[in-house]
């Protein structure tokens, strides 16, 4: 294979993670009927608390597991106001990431008396794994192996949400919850329950996603999460609400973002237009995707 | 007589019985922050008092905060449109950006045509905002790409992309400051209320949530946008253009974004500066829910905005804690403003009594 | 004999309009027995049923089930003591196998978490022979036709060993013979023990199926005899107060019109679609004649109706107007030359129910209510005045027309409509939910536009409809026209003809409208 290739498609391999895990929460709410777009908010609470809590605990995994705590109450208090204030879930959500936002910042200069990066020195690199089955896979082995441990679980833990999705009773009982709601309701069954369990779902995932942004770069950026909660999104839409699809879509999007990581260093392209290309990437691939549909769909 | 009277009695009842859940979220909202002010602050009365009373304490503060206000306007209104139409504008941050960057660098390369060039270059950025917001409403006409996403991520490109022209080839080089060259003295809107900031263009804002009111409820293509939004299909059947009311509404609502950032460019900044607009865009999208898509709401709800932000920045000044205390605050009002349930509380009293 | 549910004093008000749905209902069904819950449309036989499935909470009254009093707070508590209901509109979940729509909520497990897909194949299988169901529980839901659905919806009940079966409207959208099975089906459950009501208005449906009927009207219990003991003029009597009669007076149909609109050999083709939407449909409208068109839903009504709307663009064929070819005009050209149109769905297709009654009044002529694009407020609200006093609407032109009542909407609808209307107008549905009041006085408008020389289309699925009022009748099954009845032909053609037709168990040769 073309040596360029190798590096670049390892680093897509790493770089799609975090879109996987959130996209993967994303998939519960969306099959639940709710257009969740809180998954940014999410993640940039899970990424922040993370290596905040990693920072005061030093134990890595009392960190990320209180980071994903402090993702979910967001999640909980998105799918309490949602839910049971009956609120508009494309308002709530925008909330959910204005609030994140906010307090990621607030807490910053009032814990470190700094707005802008702040770098956590005493924090370890995130372990790596090397899986050695992996390297004989054919021609693509070399892109699969040497990676962090998120990537690993997060491979996991698709599994496991085809698992959840398509045989248990819960899984069925969600995806009817989005189909159709009066016949969860016509059953004696609590469409808001598989709702809110959905959301808590995405908080669980996103901040997962948002910690390995934090914790493999050793510091918390403001905003670090730039965009990627929206674009886990696109990755559901694109995936075709489908496990299986969200991998696919992920790895599309992650080789994206590492081509032009390579691009920058190759050809000296201004940083701003680099960080301009996974938001018009994913918009040529969503307009593509909708041209698709729609032509499905035509009346010849 | 008496019964006009009566009528309006029973008008102005009704409207405040309406107005009671509002009352109630920005109750709530101001609860958050002292509550926000006593955990985060070790000051939290000397915080407070600067948040509530700063931006009215002096014609200086006052002015300013009235002046936060235009760029929320005209975003609010642009969003309006677009909701009441039945589309989502998320692109606000990049119209609005962009709206300000194409009217500035039109009031330079205009600079001799006085004040031709303002209403040129005003309407140059404004069809800027408008363009950009239409493309994502032409994707949705043909190939039903939802346009709540499309916006938001040409928008976020967009951004970037201006980011780069104003720090690049349109960068004043003999200053110090990430911005463009400054516009010309002729191009600058008078101060009203000296020493702030504010200008005339806040009565450009007032005549634009008139001009928008007449627009959507005394003109035919208004009634007919209206429709569109309350239900597509009986607007189809109807006989009404949908296509056209894709991207119609979400040009304009584009427009009024671009217009409100090329009136902060000529009324206050005077250049454009990298990333001046930050949080404009998304600030017009919660002034309009606030409105809930009403023009004529759209001041209030930008006033109650403008002075968040304003004692936000007032506490950071004066005390220990930081602006962004100001999201925190806004995304209360947020997550309660469409609340169903809240919203009831007025029309619960109503059969109590 | 034992009681299997009694239910005394029970009152029901929704809280949002404060109407009294029940107002002290009192009902008992005994086991073993086919009950009719007769009555017109806002009787207050569904939220009688709502009631008793736990699905609404009464405000007053009391309920026992085999004897022991219970409050039923959810359909769960309910299915636990044996009460099932089948809604009227299906609660199916189409990506869904029928037996994966069957067990939810009570899912099979296989271990302690993952569901035992095979395992509820079966014991849905089991249920399906027991009593003799034809349909595959492996099979998508989405895949079944209305009548097959309807099967699921009572094996999903029979699973959960319900042995009180509500229904509500079931034969609705089935055709007779659908509908004759599943009577059969019915009895067989009434003989192994089962107790069933059966919501309804029609009354030869009454006669045909049940033991006892009981009549609703404005919320109250009016009459609950049984069924031998009472004829179908009575029940009628009682169901609406007073006899209405649905023949109208008109003008014999004379057969010397000139055509007005033109179907020629018209198909509408959709990709991944096995068969064509509309497959070489050929007819003429002429004016001063109702032309009905029937047939079974999904069989090509919906799609005509979309067409002759200018919804869906049509694949091959001409649609020809006064001798233009208007095949390619869509709802905006069409609306221009004059199309009138009621369409099926009048809450989603035919009113903005958030905006003012004016403002849905002027939809299709907005270019007269309008001077260089301003609207003309006071000519606007004239004209709203008007058609109200004419069409005597219970409302008032500012008001959301969603306050109104259905009957109240429609007339909305039709006075627009009519208002519009150059030389020939679509029905679809036009009476689809309304009682026998308001259906007579949408039948009256008809005959009247038909009477003044319209050429009136009425897509209907309700056969007693299409019977009563047309001078022609089109047949349509699966997207193709079986059957042109002649107006001589129509008098003496039987229901049970009809029903072959329409379920294309039988086809004239070379039919042509």
């Amino acid at each position: 294979m073309n040596p360029v290739a190798i590096p670049v498609l390892h680093s897509a391999v790493a770089i799609m993670t975090p879109l996987l895990l959130a996209a993967m929460g994303g998939l519960f709410t969306e099959l639940s009927g709710m257009l969740n777009i809180a998954l940014e908010g999410l993640m940039l609470m899970g990424a922040f608390a993370s290596i905040v809590f990693t920072h005061f605990t030093g134990n890595m995994v009392v960190g990320i597991a209180l980071g994903v705590l402090a993702s979910m109450l967001l999640a909980a208090i998105l799918g309490t106001v949602t839910l049971h204030l009956k609120s508009n879930v494309f308002i709530t959500a925008l909330a959910a990431n204005l609030f994140a936002s906010g307090l990621t910042v607030v807490l910053s200069f009032k814990l470190f008396g700094n707005k802008g990066v702040v770098v956590f020195d005493g924090i370890a690199s995130l372990p790596r794994l090397d899986i050695p089955v992996l390297a004989k896979i054919p021609v693509f082995g070399d892109i699969f192996i040497g990676h962090n441990i998120f990537v690993y679980m997060s491979w996991v833990l698709l599994a496991l949400c085809a698992w959840v999705l398509y045989r248990t009773p819960f899984g069925f009982r969600l995806r009817a919850t989005g189909i159709h709601e009066q016949a969860m309701v016509s059953l004696g069954m609590r469409p808001s329950r598989y709702r809110f369990i959905a959301f808590l779902v995405s908080g669980f995932t996103c901040a997962l996603g948002g910690a390995m942004l934090t914790l493999n770069l050793g510091a918390f950026v403001p905003n670090i999460t730039s965009g990627k909660g929206w674009i886990a999104l696109v990755v559901i839409f694109l995936g075709q609400k489908k496990p299986i699809g969200l991998l696919f879509a992920a790895l599309v999007f992650g080789f994206a973002d590492a081509f032009s990581n390579y691009a920058q260093g190759a050809w000296n392209v201004p940083a701003d237009f680099i960080l301009a290309i996974p938001y018009v990437f994913t918009l040529v691939a969503m307009v593509l995707f909708s041209i698709y549909t729609s032509r499905k769909n035509r009346v010849e | 007589m008496v019964d006009r009277m009566e009528k309006r009695r029973v008008t102005i009842v009704a409207t405040l019985r309406n107005s009671i859940g509002a009352v109630v979220i920005v109750g709530i909202a101001l609860a958050a922050l002292v509550v926000l002010s006593l955990l985060l602050s070790e000051t939290p009365m000397k915080t407070l008092r600067y948040f509530f009373l700063g931006p009215v304490q002096n014609t200086y503060y006052f002015g300013n905060m009235l002046n936060m206000a235009i760029p929320l306007i005209f975003g609010g209104l642009g969003v309006s449109l677009a909701m009441r139409s039945g589309s989502f504008n998320l692109g606000g941050e990049g119209q609005l950006y962009s709206g300000a960057f194409v009217a500035t660098i039109s009031a330079l390369a205009l600079a001799r045509w006085g004040s031709a060039g303002v209403v040129v270059a005003l309407l140059l950025g404004t069809c800027t905002g408008g363009l950009l917001a239409a493309l994502s409403g032409v994707l949705r006409m043909k190939w039903n790409t939802s346009e709540l996403i499309t916006s938001f991520l040409v928008s976020n490109a967009v951004v970037l992309v201006v980011s780069y022209l104003i720090a690049g080839p349109f960068m004043d080089p003999a200053t110090n400051l990430i911005a463009t060259r400054m516009i010309p003295e002729s191009f600058r809107f008078t101060r009203i209320l000296e020493p702030s900031n504010l200008s005339s263009a806040l009565f450009a804002a007032v005549i634009a949530v008139l001009v928008v009111h007449l627009y959507l409820y005394k003109t035919k293509s208004g009634y007919e946008l209206r429709l569109f939004g309350l239900n597509p299909r009986f607007a189809a059947y109807g006989g009404i253009r949908t296509k056209w009311y894709q991207v119609w509404p979400m040009f304009l609502s584009g427009a009024f974004y671009g217009l409100g950032g090329g009136m902060a460019i000529f009324g206050t900044y005077y250049a454009c500066m990298k990333e001046f607009s930050t949080g404009m865009g998304w600030n017009g999208l919660a002034v309009a829910l606030i409105a809930r898509h009403r023009p004529g709401a759209v001041i209030p709800a930008a006033l109650f905005f403008a002075y968040i932000e304003s004692g936000a920045r007032n506490a950071m000044l004066h005390s220990d804690v930081t602006f962004e205390i100001a999201s925190i605050v806004q995304s209360v009002v947020f997550f309660l403003v469409t609340s169903a349930v809240l919203q009831k509380i007025g029309s619960v009293q109503r059969r109590s009594v | 004999m034992e009681h299997a549910v009694e239910m005394r004093g029970i009152v029901k008000i929704y809280p949002e309009t404060g109407l009294r749905a029940n107002d002290g209902v009192d009902l008992t069904l005994n086991k073993g027995q086919i009950l009719c819950l007769a009555g017109e449309n806002g009787a207050g036989k569904t939220t009688l049923m709502k009631v008793l499935y736990g699905l609404e909470k009464p405000d007053a009254g009391t309920i026992s089930v085999m004897g022991n009093p219970v409050s039923i707070t959810s359909p769960l508590q309910a299915n636990r003591l044996g009460i099932g209901m089948v809604h009227q509109h299906f609660m199916l979940v189409d990506d869904f196998t029928v037996a994966q729509n069957v067990t939810l909520g009570k899912e099979p497990l296989k271990g302690r978490f993952s569901y035992d897909l095979k395992g509820a194949a079966d014991a849905v299988d089991a249920v399906i022979r027991k009593h003799r169901f034809s349909i595959d529980a492996t099979k998508r839901v989405g895949s079944l036709t209305v009548g097959q659905k309807q099967q699921v919806e009572i094996v999903k009940m029979l699973y959960r060993d319900v042995d009180i079966l509500i229904l509500d409207e079931p034969t609705a959208v089935l055709t007779e013979q659908e509908i004759e099975s599943l009577f059969i089906t019915l009895r067989a459950l009434a003989e192994h023990g089962t107790s069933l009501i059966l919501i309804t208005h029609k009354l030869h449906e009454i006669t045909t199926i049940s033991d006892r009927v009981a009549i609703m009207r404005q919320g109250a219990m009016v009459g609950d005899f049984p069924t031998d003991s009472v004829d179908g003029k009575q029940i009628s009597r009682l169901m609406m107060g007073q006899s209405v009669s649905l023949v109208v007076d008109r003008l014999p149909y004379t057969p010397v019109q000139h055509p007005v609109l033109r179907f020629d050999n018209v198909s509408v083709l959709k990709r991944n679609q096995q068969r064509p939407l509309l497959n070489g449909v050929s007819f003429t409208a002429r004016s001063g004649e109702i032309l009905g068109f029937a047939g079974v839903g999904g069989n090509g009504l919906g799609v005509l109706e979309a067409v002759l709307g200018g919804f869906l663009p049509i694949s091959s064929g001409a649609i020809v107007h006064k001798d233009e070819d208007i095949s390619r005009l869509d709802s905006h050209a069409l609306r221009k030359r004059g199309l009138a149109y009621v369409p099926a769905d009048r809450l989603q297709v035919g009113s903005a129910l958030q905006a003012a009654v004016s403002e849905n009044l002027i939809v299709d002529a907005r270019n007269e209510f309008s001077r260089h694009g301003v609207m003309q407020r006071k000519k606007i609200e004239q004209h709203a005045q008007s058609l109200l006093k004419t069409y005597s609407v219970k409302g008032s032109p500012s008001m959301p027309i969603g306050t109104l009542s259905g009957g109240n909407i429609q007339k909305v609808i039709l006075a627009r409509e009519i208002t519009q209307y150059q030389d020939y107008i679509v029905f679809s549905e036009p009476t689809w939910g309304l009682d026998i009041a308001s259906s007579r006085f949408v039948y009256e408008r008809m005959v009247q536009l038909r009477d003044e020389g319209a050429a009136v289309l009425l897509i209907s699925s309700n056969l007693d409809e299409i019977l009563a009022v047309s001078d022609r009748v089109i047949v349509m099954y699966r997207g193709t026209i079986v059957a042109v009845l002649e107006s001589e032909e129509l008098r003496h053609v039987t229901k049970e003809d009809m029903g072959a037709y329409m379920l294309g168990l039988r086809q004239q040769e070379a039919p042509h409208g």
